[in-house]
């Protein structure tokens, strides 16, 4: 038996492998001079890994270990965008993790297997390989929350993020048992086989089953009705984690849940459009008036992060080749505002202490004229308004679902946007505006600087060079729909 | 935008730097002149329209157009646009904020150029938004007064809300024809007028054209963002940007127009607006207040002219546009010069100035005469136009005399008031230290109000020009109008005649009117804005109750939405999926009955109390009572394994809650007797799981996994009990690494217990 079918895995296989043997430098080295060696590598292993996503990415799917493991132009391209998101966010926690001494080699490690995991998920091609790399990304994610652990939020953000996982971790299951019963596989590429020949209907139970995986991911999305965890955890874990959270499960969450509907429940877009369009629109009306009334940053970003995946369905909800391409457009642009909007969070001090506050952003503008101006295009930008790379995101959902037919989807997401439009540009309005109390600190860490500086440069630049993301983005779609 | 958040630094620096301050302008200069050149090839009903590939594969081009209607904004926007800028190099000479202001301006003029010019029509979305922004900033301009930051923020909030309903109807426009090009469109006129769409688009388009417009009933922002400075004033709320949605109206026309809808909707907003606005003009005592409202009436009578849509209309919409441009950047500049030298815009303050001020004061005669419309000035042509277009109306002609009259013969006092008033009689206490502004404030103003005179003098030029190829854009065909000084004595004239007259009544007897007007208002007859403020307050309230409602922070509320919502997902489930039927149940012996009644008890008990103790012991009844259902059907080995998980379970969960403290004392909102909420949740979900358990029982398994068990436990492995076989036989590898991690597990966990005692106290804020 040859190992070439380790090949299209080895991005992940690269990542947990070196995850084991950083777990072992790290546990044999000093505290402070451990967590940075190992942040360094583990920071190299996720470039390497971008790089490998990219190379072993084929043209046409590749499957591996008995078809549970699909590599194609999907896969590769949400790792692409997953991977970025990681380094990113591990980048700009390293002077985070300085300032708050939470330099612990663990934080890391975590990161690496939880990408692994992501990795993993977005190559899953049944749900055994699913539900255990949504596990793999998930188990960390707990244990980050709860990084800062001395402190009553940050534990109860974890403790909470825990037990609401578990349950929607069970209902995922539940479900999934119930296709597998009703449908003797768990294989996506066996029940695409079976449904199509064109007319059949899904049975009953496998019915029922859709139904709790649907919920089971609309959680892990942080989607409405199965968000509540999302704004608590946001808050209460450590800034840094919530860029991560934000950023990399998220999209893989995404990346997950359109394979899914896409391939195994490709037949059946009938059946499960109507599920997507209830939870997108749910989730745009509340993260749009959710965020209204939030004082503290973290919690409007978690707003934010839910109205942004309601938008995000909207392009799955066309059920189309052009939505999923929305969908990806979408969650790639999101990216890099949010890992860009919480470079600009964990920039903002005050005598060294980290601020929270919406109200802290006031009069940034007048002592840090370069750091305000890339907060701005990052609002601008999340309100969806042009030339920012976010209004490209919301135009190629809107028209997705427009050529689908759902036009009063795509306009009650245009009216979302006026109400959403609102608190960022309220963020905008202090910045610019309004007095500073007290100065702030004027250093900006190196890590930050590079990242503001991509994230920035990316999002409103993108009109001029839309080509690399949308190119790809094209031929990332088309994979799901041959 | 970098340059503008990085250019605040004192103004008070060299001549080099001086003379550097000039250089905006002249860019916008050279721009207007270059513009110019285009105008023989304009002027011949000639287009140029240049295109490069965008987002290929969604109809996106890089595209722009020049035609008559845009060729007149482009050189409006440039040629207004070099003089505004060199009037603020002199007028903000010694604010520290100048350069910001300079290159706001500069990007705001880029932007303006690029709606007017762009053919496609999501790229002139793009530019159209830019507009809103820079217009934002510019508007906040003096950030240190609230007023102006919250004016800033209310101006953004209602044309960004327009704008997105505008792109929506963009986009359907563009999915239906296929085509994003608004030089294409109006070949597919028919096919979007006779689809069911074209109300919808109708409606999402003029919400955007009427918002950026400043259109009854949302005309408030335009006078509130007169907090913004003067020559802002002067440039975005009357020369050009609050004309970008008559231009957008324009532009659509050829495609949307032409309809009864078109003509009644646009004809009646338009109206009511001029109408409305020429009152509110005469009531304000603020001269740059009442030059604002005169700008919401002047774009509600171009919104009118292209609703009526016939040839004369839309000239006179043409010209209008061009001639209010001129005499109202000029007035606007005119009365910042009276602001910087007298120190204050109201008019029963200002007085006696002509004497020392002179220059300024030909300045705003000029731009006044124009405005009044008295021959042989411009504005004279552009009414005579106007006054032709309505008399010959399709429809209600009379209805649209009266909007015309009456506008216009407030337009004439207004005019009076802000030309003639503060110049004329005796000197106040503001005169006194008034003087001639310098050079660089006031050659923009004057040639504004000496075009205002030229090209009224010169109607041929004017009318080939301007005012012929910007109709022909509007109308997608060429028409029929007679641009000149003198029609002989027809309606038109009598009606100009009988304007000017009444007008100058009304501004006779005007501190009267006003002094009526302030009354009405005192009683808040038209207060259009506290809708603005009603919707604002409501949403931020809304906002505050649906978070309260349901981001609690308490896990057990979260738990109790994510199951209600996946109980409505599941019931959903059932009646789409249709599988509510009455399956056949087979009678039960007593013993099941039995059973069956000892789970429902301990349910209930669970439910109920309030101890968790007994809770705990109620769900342990429930899992034994189950086990002794698998016990009843054979499967023994089963039963067993409930049975242990179980009793483990009863036993852990209770030694860890004895630890708690009593719910009711830990938990302030603990409720006290029944929980029915949770009850009925319970209820609702547990009815729907059985209904879909009973809809499942119906179909048929799939038995291929259990069939190979069954068939090959015996010979492959030599054992008759199939789940034993499974375990330790078939998948004996798997059971094995089960053992490991739980070793694994079992190990930390000891490591973890071992590791108690050092474990330091936590710190900071519980929710």
């Amino acid at each position: 038996m040859s190992t070439s079918y380790l090949f299209p895995a080895a991005p992940e296989l690269l990542l947990i492998l070196s995850g084991l043997v950083l777990l072992l430098v790290g546990s044999f080295k000093d505290h402070a001079a451990g967590a940075r060696l190992v942040s360094t590598l583990a920071l190299v292993t996720l470039a390497v890994a971008f790089f490998a996503t990219i190379i072993v990415t084929p043209g046409a799917a590749i499957y591996a270990f008995r078809e549970h493991f699909v590599l194609d132009a999907f896969a590769g391209f949400m790792k692409g965008v997953v991977f970025l998101g990681a380094l990113g966010t591990l980048l700009i926690a390293q002077p985070y993790l300085r300032q708050e001494k939470l330099e612990r080699f663990e934080y890391a490690l975590l990161v690496l297997f939880s990408t692994a995991g992501m990795g993993l998920l977005l190559s899953a091609n049944s749900f055994l390989a699913l539900y255990v790399a949504l596990e793999l990304m998930t188990l960390p994610l707990y244990v980050m929350a709860a990084f800062k652990r001395d402190t009553f939020k940050s534990t109860e953000a974890g403790l909470k993020y825990f037990v609401l996982g578990a349950l929607a971790s069970g209902m995922l299951l539940y479900g999934i048992s119930l296709v597998y019963g009703f449908t003797g596989t768990i294989s996506f590429t066996a029940l695409q086989d079976i449904y199509a020949a064109g007319d059949v209907r899904l049975p009953i139970g496998a019915l029922v089953g859709l139904v709790f995986i649907a919920a089971g991911l609309a959680f892990k999305l942080g989607a409405v009705p199965f968000h509540m965890w999302t704004p608590d955890v946001y808050e209460g874990a450590p800034t840094a984690v919530t860029a991560f959270f934000a950023a990399a499960p998220k999209i893989a969450a995404m990346g997950l849940t359109v394979r899914v509907f896409a391939e195994p429940f490709g037949a059946f877009v009938a059946d499960w459009q109507q599920i997507v369009i209830a939870v997108a629109v749910g989730s745009m009306a509340l993260g749009a008036f959710g965020a209204i009334g939030q004082t503290n940053i973290k919690r409007l970003m978690a707003y934010s992060g839910i109205g942004h995946v309601g938008y995000a369905l909207v392009g799955l909800a066309a059920g189309t080749e052009r939505g999923v391409y929305g969908v990806l457009v979408y969650m790639t642009l999101y990216l890099f505002m949010t890992v860009g909007t919480f470079a600009v969070i964990l920039t903002l001090r005050r005598r060294g202490q980290e601020l929270e506050r919406v109200q802290d952003f006031a009069g940034l503008s007048k002592e840090q004229p370069l750091l305000a101006l890339a907060a701005a295009i990052f609002m601008f930008s999340l309100a969806g308004i042009p030339p920012l790379a976010g209004f490209f995101g919301k135009l190629y959902v809107f028209l997705a679902a427009v050529d689908a037919g759902l036009i009063a989807l795509a306009v009650f997401g245009v009216l979302m946007s006026v109400v959403g439009a609102y608190y960022y540009l309220r963020i905008v309005k202090l910045m610019y505006f309004d007095a500073p109390p007290e100065p702030f600190d004027k250093t900006i860490e190196p890590e930050l600087q590079a990242v503001l500086v991509v994230t920035t440069a990316v999002t409103a630049l993108f009109i001029v060079f839309p080509g690399p993301i949308l190119g790809t983005a094209q031929v990332a779609a088309s994979a799901l729909f041959p | 935008m970098t340059a503008v958040a990085s250019t605040e630094r004192p103004a008070a620096s060299g001549a080099a730097e001086r003379v550097w301050r000039l250089f905006p302008a002249l860019l916008s200069a050279s721009a207007f002149l270059w513009f110019l050149t285009f105008l023989p090839v304009i002027g011949a009903g000639e287009v140029v329209r240049v295109a490069w590939p965008w987002v290929p594969g969604m109809g996106i081009e890089l595209s722009f157009l020049i035609d008559g209607l845009a060729l007149v904004f482009a050189l409006l926007i440039t040629g207004i646009g070099a003089l505004v800028l060199l009037y603020t190099a002199s007028y903000f000479a010694t604010h520290p904020g100048l350069w910001r202001l300079l290159i706001l301006l500069g990007l705001f003029e880029l932007s303006m150029l690029g709606v007017v010019l762009a053919d496609n029509l999501i790229l002139m979305f793009v530019f159209w938004e830019l507009t809103t922004v820079t217009s934002f900033l510019l508007v906040g301009f003096d950030h240190e007064k609230a007023d102006a930051r919250a004016k800033a923020l209310q101006a953004l909030l209602v044309t960004l809300a327009g704008g997105l309903a505008l792109l929506a109807g963009i986009l359907l426009l563009g999915i239906l024809t296929g085509t994003f090009e608004a030089s294409a469109l109006s070949a597919h006129s028919e096919l979007i007028q006779d689809s069911g769409f074209y109300v919808v688009i109708v409606v999402l388009v003029l919400l955007g054209c009427f918002t950026k417009s400043a259109q009854f009933p949302f005309h408030f922002w335009l006078p509130n963002a007169m907090a913004a400075p003067t020559p802002v004033s002067a440039y975005l709320h009357s020369a050009t940007m609050v004309k970008a949605g008559v231009y957008l109206m324009a532009r659509l026309n050829p495609s949307l127009g032409g309809t009864d809808l078109w003509f009644w909707t646009l004809v009646l907003f338009g109206g009511v607006t001029a109408v409305l606005a020429s009152v509110w003009a005469l009531r304000q005592t603020d001269l740059k207040l009442a030059l604002a409202y005169t700008t919401v009436m002047a774009l509600g009578a171009l919104t009118m002219m292209i609703g009526i849509g016939h040839d004369y209309a839309l000239a006179a919409a043409s010209a209008f546009l061009v001639v209010h441009a001129l005499y109202k950047a000029a007035l606007f500049l005119t009365i910042g010069i009276l602001d910087k030298k007298a120190g204050t815009r109201e008019v029963d303050q200002l007085g006696g100035l002509g004497r020392k001020m002179w220059a300024t004061w030909l300045v705003a005669a000029l731009a006044g005469l124009s405005m009044a419309g008295l021959p042989p000035f411009f504005g004279f042509i552009s009414k005579e136009l106007l006054y032709e277009a309505v008399v010959t109306a399709p429809a209600v002609p009379i209805l649209v005399v009266v909007f015309a009259f009456s506008a216009s013969a407030m337009m004439v006092a207004v005019a009076a008031a802000v030309a003639v008033k503060p110049f004329v009689g005796a000197p106040t206490k503001a005169a006194e230290k008034a003087g001639e502004p310098p050079f660089g404030m006031w050659i923009g103003p004057a040639i504004l109000a000496g075009l205002g005179l030229v090209l009224g003098v010169l109607p041929a030029f004017t009318g080939s020009f301007f005012v012929l190829p910007t109709a022909l854009s509007i109308a997608g065909q060429p028409v029929e109008a007679k641009v000149a000084l003198w029609h002989g004595i027809n309606l038109p004239l009598i009606l100009s005649i009988l304007t000017i007259a009444t007008g100058v009544v009304i501004y006779l007897k005007l501190s009267a009117i006003r002094g009526a007007l302030a009354g009405a208002e005192a009683r808040g007859i038209w207060d259009a804005e506290r809708g603005y403020d009603w919707s604002l307050a409501n949403l931020k309230r809304f906002a505050a109750w649906q978070t309260d409602a349901i981001q609690t922070g308490r896990v057990t509320d979260y738990i109790f939405w994510t199951t209600a919502s996946l109980g409505a997902l599941l019931w959903w489930a059932i009646v789409a999926g249709g599988f509510i039927g009455v399956p056949a149940l087979q009678a039960l012996p007593l013993i099941e009955w039995a059973i069956l009644g000892l789970i429902a008890f301990a349910s209930i008990a669970v439910a109920v109390t309030h101890s968790r103790l007994i809770a705990i012991v109620g769900l342990g009844v429930v899992g034994i009572a189950i086990a002794g259902i698998f016990v009843l059907y054979g499967a023994i080995d089963v039963a067993m394994t409930q049975l242990l998980v179980e009793t483990l379970f009863v036993v852990i969960v209770v030694v860890a809650l004895l630890k708690l403290p009593r719910l009711r004392t830990a938990f302030a909102h603990w409720q006290k007797g029944p929980r029915w909420g949770h009850a009925t949740l319970s209820a609702v979900v547990g009815a729907g799981v059985t209904v879909a358990l009973l809809a499942v029982l119906e179909t048929d398994l799939d038995r291929r996994i259990t069939t190979f068990f069954e068939q090959e436990s015996a010979p492959s492995a030599f054992g008759r009990n199939v789940v034993n076989v499974i375990l330790v036989d078939f998948r004996a590898l798997d059971t094995f690494g089960e053992l490991a991690v739980v070793v694994i597990a079992a190990l930390g966990a000891y490591a973890l217990l071992r590791l108690k005692a050092e474990r330091p106290e936590p710190k900071g804020d519980a929710r």
